[in-house]
């Protein structure tokens, strides 16, 4: 990939799943609706912008099915980054990352149907350090951008200016995936896959999966002369719960302030 | 349709249409044989939309894979075969067991079709076969003289050109309709079977039909149809039973019945519910059953094409044997070779696919139709549907009734009497008694 063509260059992550009440059999097996409805909005917007898609997996070689579903569809690369299955998001995210490092456009599905979180797109936009739009509900092309329409709390909609470099994840329902020709079926059966070896040594998510707790506190010795003063002051009865502070902050300046208050919490 | 594109391009050798126990076999041989062959099936995988109603004969796979039964999916090796005869209230049961068919090379098993055709269209794809699944033929693509040179497919830019087609796509196949070759279609020729699939554990069902380990039973019933000529089924599974019935259309549709309705009957009969109760129900199919043997299959051959399987119609329907994926296998092997023979000589019109005729002819794929000719109907009559199990089991109970102080009555008396209280005439008996004799003597 060069430089050149860099503004052109659409990538579609594509995940190999079993279904969740058959899973362990490969006959059941393939991509959720929402990883099609990525496939099919890539291959639009690459037809719009004169680009080509590389199509991306991670998994071990049975996920090859669903690249050369994608390679049917018309996607004109495929890479499947070899690792097992139940790989963390992180490592996936990075995984994609350094494959698809020049990419201008990064498509993905919201989330897999397997106890998918919906977090690779995430991570993968962070690794990329590329914008993001995430569980998007709809898209419209313009020219050199898209217009993204995101699901937010509330029943509330979001609507985004998306700009390359981005990751664009979608939900199942913004596209039907069209249907493979015939002749396409017939030669992604036999066209060549890239396998590629993961960049970092994959963690399966069973590692590092546990519950989220917030590290233990360090407080200062209580003070005052009584004890009921001292247990006051250690458990901060008698005080308003409702911790808040109100402040008016640029955006960085924000974030940074949010980070530092949640140290000071002891959630970070 | 039927528009001629480029004579001399084929995409392949061979397509088979269908990835059933027909077109796997047909793919399979022609695989083998070094030509290019395409498997098209309409599911996501095959057998995705099969179905079947009781045992599988795999004896004829020795010749394709060898030692089949270390590797076939199969549910449980059949070592108990029981025919029973059914009235609202009686049941009076055949039942045999041999240990022989419960070692290799065994003789009959149930197996799931997903699981058998998945794994019989696995050995096509080993042997270099391509499998394009989600794909449905929609017609046949024929040259201007007519012959059939390829097929058209429900996807784009989806014909497809080959030197022979293998039509094995089931029951109402539309190719062979559409080739001209099918013209018994009266649905008189047809029956419905439709099945439930009943969750049991292993051990409940183990106790309940007296088996052990993979050994399976068979249960073919006639009689508790609800008034529709037919007949009755119930096989064992691993950890499921199948209940189900097979049912005369053009009678159905006359009975104000809906056909589950007729399994409710059959699983709450006396003889039935207690070999099912408290099974939960996994799945509920249907399907169309080509019944009526030699007297509606079509032509097999034409110019460019083969038909086999259950769209040529064969399936053994005579009572009590009940085969159909043997003649699917079988035929659809056949016909492999027979496309194999052809491409090689150069010459695949109906001449040249004859040898397709000839292996029908000399083994028991057409042999035991000819043989079993007449027995479809028989077993279908009304008498040998309605009259004769009451009459039957009406002696039986009498016979072993014990009405002391009366003394025993002779058989022959209560046969007598039986028959004239069932409304049987006596020469309708002999004639049928004849039938059966020629059929199955």
């Amino acid at each position: 990939m060069s430089s050149a063509n860099r503004t052109t260059e659409v990538v579609v992550c594509l995940k190999w799943v079993f279904q969740a009440d058959e899973p362990s059999d490969a006959r059941f097996a393939g991509m959720s609706p929402a990883d099609h409805a990525a496939l099919e909005l890539a291959l639009q917007w690459a037809t719009h912008i004169g680009g080509q898609v590389t199509a991306i997996t991670v998994g071990p070689a049975q996920a090859d099915a669903v690249l050369r579903e994608a390679l049917a569809c018309g996607a004109t690369r495929a890479v499947r980054i070899d690792t097992a299955n139940g790989v963390s998001s992180a490592d996936v995210a990075s995984a994609i990352a350094s494959v698809a490092r020049h990419a201008a456009w990064v498509w993905c599905g919201d989330y897999s149907i397997d106890n998918g979180s919906g977090s690779v797109p995430g991570y993968l936009a962070a690794a990329l350090q590329a914008s993001q739009a995430l569980g998007v509900l709809g898209v419209t092309f313009e020219s050199g951008s898209i217009v993204a329409t995101r699901r937010v709390d509330g029943g509330r909609r979001e609507v985004l200016d998306v700009q390359a470099p981005a990751v664009i994840s979608v939900e199942g329902a913004t596209a039907r995936l069209r249907r493979a020709s015939l002749t396409a079926m017939r030669a992604a059966a036999s066209a060549p896959i890239e396998v590629v070896a993961p960049s970092i040594v994959m963690r399966t998510s069973e590692h590092i999966a546990h519950t989220y707790r917030p590290r233990a506190r360090a407080l200062a010795s209580p003070t005052g002369a009584e004890a009921l003063d001292r247990v006051r002051s250690l458990t901060a009865a008698g005080t308003s719960s409702a911790a808040h502070e109100v402040e008016t902050l640029e955006p960085a300046d924000a974030a940074a302030r949010i980070v530092q208050t949640l140290r000071e919490w002891g959630y970070l | 349709m039927n528009e001629n594109v480029n004579e001399n391009v084929n995409d392949c050798d061979v397509i088979v249409v269908g990835g059933g126990p027909a077109g796997s076999c047909a793919a399979i041989v022609a695989a083998r044989a070094g030509l290019s062959v395409v498997l098209l099936e309409r599911g996501p995988f095959p057998g995705s939309k099969n179905m079947y109603g009781g045992v599988v004969y795999p004896r004829i796979l020795d010749e394709l894979i060898p030692n089949w039964w270390e590797e076939a999916p199969i549910q449980r090796w059949v070592t108990r075969r029981s025919t029973m005869l059914l009235t609202d209230t009686q049941a009076l049961t055949v039942d045999f067991r041999t240990e022989a068919w419960g070692k290799a090379p065994y003789n009959g098993a149930t197996a799931y079709r997903p699981d058998f055709d998945h794994w019989l269209a696995s050995h096509a794809e080993a042997a270099g076969a391509q499998l394009l699944t989600s794909t449905t033929v929609t017609g046949l693509l024929r040259d201007d003289k007519g012959v059939v040179v390829g097929v058209t497919t429900d996807r784009p830019d989806g014909d497809l050109r080959a030197r022979v087609v293998i039509a094995c796509d089931g029951v109402n196949s539309f190719l062979a309709k559409q080739a001209g070759l099918y013209t018994h279609t009266d649905v008189k020729h047809f029956t419905l079977g439709v099945k439930e699939t009943l969750a049991l554990p292993k051990e409940v069902i183990d106790e309940r039909f007296g088996v052990r380990g993979r050994e399976g039973v068979d249960i073919e019933i006639i009689g508790c149809t609800g008034g529709v000529n037919g007949g009755g089924f119930v096989y064992t599974n691993l950890d499921t039973v199948a209940v189900g019935v097979v049912l005369k259309i053009a009678k159905l549709a006359g009975q104000a019945l809906r056909p589950e309705q007729i399994i409710a009957t059959l699983k709450a009969h006396p003889a039935i519910a207690p070999l099912i109760e408290g099974g939960e129900v996994k799945e509920y199919s249907a399907h169309v059953i080509p019944e009526a043997g030699l007297a509606m299959m079509p032509k097999m051959i034409s110019d460019g094409m083969l038909v086999a399987g259950d769209a040529a119609a064969l399936c053994l329907a005579a009572g009590i044997w009940l085969e159909g994926v043997n003649f699917a296998m079988a035929s659809g092997m056949y016909a492999g070779e027979a496309a194999v023979e052809a491409v090689r000589a150069g010459d695949v019109s109906a001449q040249g696919l004859r040898g397709y005729q000839r292996r029908l002819s000399d083994t028991f794929v057409l042999q035991d139709h000819r043989k079993l000719r007449r027995a479809p109907e028989l077993v279908l009559s009304d008498r040998v549907q309605h009259l004769y199990p009451q009459m039957v089991a009406n002696v039986v109970e009498r016979m072993f009734r014990i009405d002391n102080p009366q003394p025993k009555p002779g058989l022959r008396r209560i046969l007598k009497q039986e028959r004239k209280r069932a409304g049987i005439r006596r020469r309708d008996l002999i004639r049928d008694g004849l039938t059966g004799f020629r059929s199955y003597g």
